[in-house]
């Protein structure tokens, strides 16, 4: 599974990272999602599908491993 | 409250939508103000509906209407916004702007308020809660807002500003009568007073520049390399000012009159103080159900939404407190439901206007109610609390919250 964000609809909240830092951070100057590897382990799928529901911006989708960003 | 003025309504409003609504008036008896809100779901009045008060405006009720207003700032512009109208209205950078231009103060402030600068001030917010609830627990009761939710976030701007704690005083008086007078002559005098507070502050830090926002402010550089125009420096300082006070102190007072008169929720905190997952988990909930604040936008052209006709200047309020119990979007909305694992709130709301300090505000409340569960057994509400105590507007809230506890013998 992979996690693709939407800079363009991100606006900092930071929910994704609150949920899941293994997968999200944020960056210093915008606050804005940073995903250093957007493959997500197994063991992190469940947490990060939580992550992208909690999205309040909607900024956030899964795909499948082979799909292009 | 003087705040009923009521024009003819305008032509374009259909009579199925008029309804006779006051955001001001908490009629007596009612405990919580965001009970007017909720009862006009209840009545099933139109989910766009219009009310002649306050100057006439628009109210959307919908989640997705209201996320919708957020986001797009082409028609729902945040510029000269206020209910009843004011006009001219300071431009408040960078609340008050609409993109594009919107990212230059944003961009400017944002760096302060990132989970990374959040992180790097939480020591900092423990230790001035914990000094401030040591004296409190001791005596058993008190005045929950003019002990603790005012001081807090007022010292915490003070702080965040470069400015002296002893300072605050003075800023708690300035903030009183900002928020809370209904004199228009003493507003108007306490507008001016702020200004020159913070012309003073900003010439300060002109001269001696330090690590506060203040400093970031007045010494930052627009493209051309040249300091921002004094006007907006000022304007910045005043949205700081107005926008990171009167919110945080509400929706504390909101949730620890939620805690004190229930148990069972101040049990799962105190259950989960070394938990911080579910800790945030449940103050994410509180942050839902105790949304303080409901928002102006202003239409900028005309143009039909949903089917109904808006005209450039109608005036529209974005209830939080309405959207974040929306069924379409939250499962049992009107259940509070501490361990919610889908959470999408929009008590900060959403899109580029995006509370910059929510990530601020968030942490203060969870810290404040961390060092207080450490330091205060079970509370409750205080048999006399004082009375007409409640009050609407843009942001909703309390003016008397007295608690109590058992102190344990030393």
């Amino acid at each position: 599974m992979r996690v693709i964000a939407n800079h363009a609809l991100c606006q900092g909240h930071a929910r994704c990272e609150d949920l899941c830092p293994e997968v999200f951070a944020t960056d210093a100057v915008e606050g804005k999602v940073v995903i250093a590897d957007p493959n997500v382990p197994e063991a992190l799928e469940a947490k990060v599908r939580l992550a992208v529901r909690n999205c309040p911006e909607g900024a956030l989708r899964v795909a499948r491993s082979q799909e292009e960003d | 409250m003087t705040l009923h003025f009521q024009p003819p309504p305008p032509d374009h409003v259909p009579a199925a939508r008029m309804v006779d609504f006051d955001f001001f008036h908490i009629p007596e008896g009612v405990a919580d103000p965001a009970e007017i809100w909720h009862d006009l779901v209840r009545r099933g009045v139109p989910r766009i509906f219009y009310t002649p008060r306050n100057g006439g405006h628009w109210v959307f009720l919908d989640y997705a209407d209201i996320v919708e207003a957020y986001r797009d700032y082409s028609v729902f512009s945040t510029c000269q916004t206020p209910i009843p109208p004011i006009e001219p209205f300071p431009v408040m950078q960078p609340q008050g702007v609409d993109p594009p231009a919107h990212n230059v103060f944003r961009r400017l402030l944002a760096p302060m308020f990132t989970p990374i600068a959040v992180r790097a001030m939480t020591d900092e917010l423990h230790r001035r809660a914990a000094s401030l609830i040591e004296p409190i627990a001791r005596r058993g009761e008190c005045d929950f807002i003019t002990e603790f939710a005012e001081r807090y976030p007022t010292g915490t701007f003070l702080h965040l500003f470069g400015l002296p704690e002893d300072r605050i005083d003075e800023f708690l008086a300035l903030a009183k009568v900002f928020f809370r007078s209904t004199d228009p002559a003493a507003r108007a005098a306490n507008i001016v007073e702020i200004y020159a507070v913070l012309e003073a502050l900003f010439r300060e830090k002109e001269r001696n520049p330090g690590t506060d926002i203040a400093t970031a402010i007045v010494t930052a550089r627009d493209d051309a390399g040249r300091q921002h125009a004094w006007e907006d420096i000022l304007n910045c300082g005043f949205l700081l000012f107005v926008a990171g006070l009167d919110t945080v102190t509400n929706t504390m007072a909101y949730v620890w009159r939620y805690l004190a008169t229930n148990p069972a929720a101040q049990a799962h905190f105190r259950d989960r103080l070394d938990d911080p997952d579910a800790f945030l988990r449940a103050s994410e909930e509180l942050m839902r159900i105790n949304a303080v604040s409901n928002l102006y936008r202003r239409v900028a052209h005309d143009c039909e939404f949903r089917g109904v006709t808006l005209r450039r200047n109608d005036r529209v309020i974005l209830p939080n407190t309405v959207a974040n119990r929306d069924p379409r979007v939250f499962r049992d909305p009107d259940t509070i439901d501490l361990d919610r694992a889908v959470n999408v709130h929009v008590t900060f709301g959403v899109g580029p206007h995006r509370c910059i300090g929510s990530l601020l505000a968030k942490r203060e409340i969870m810290v404040s109610l961390q060092e207080w569960l450490r330091r205060i057994p079970g509370f409750e509400l205080a048999p006399d609390q004082p009375p007409g105590s409640v009050f609407g507007g843009s942001v909703m809230g309390f003016t008397g919250l007295k608690l109590r506890w058992t102190v344990p013998p030393q």
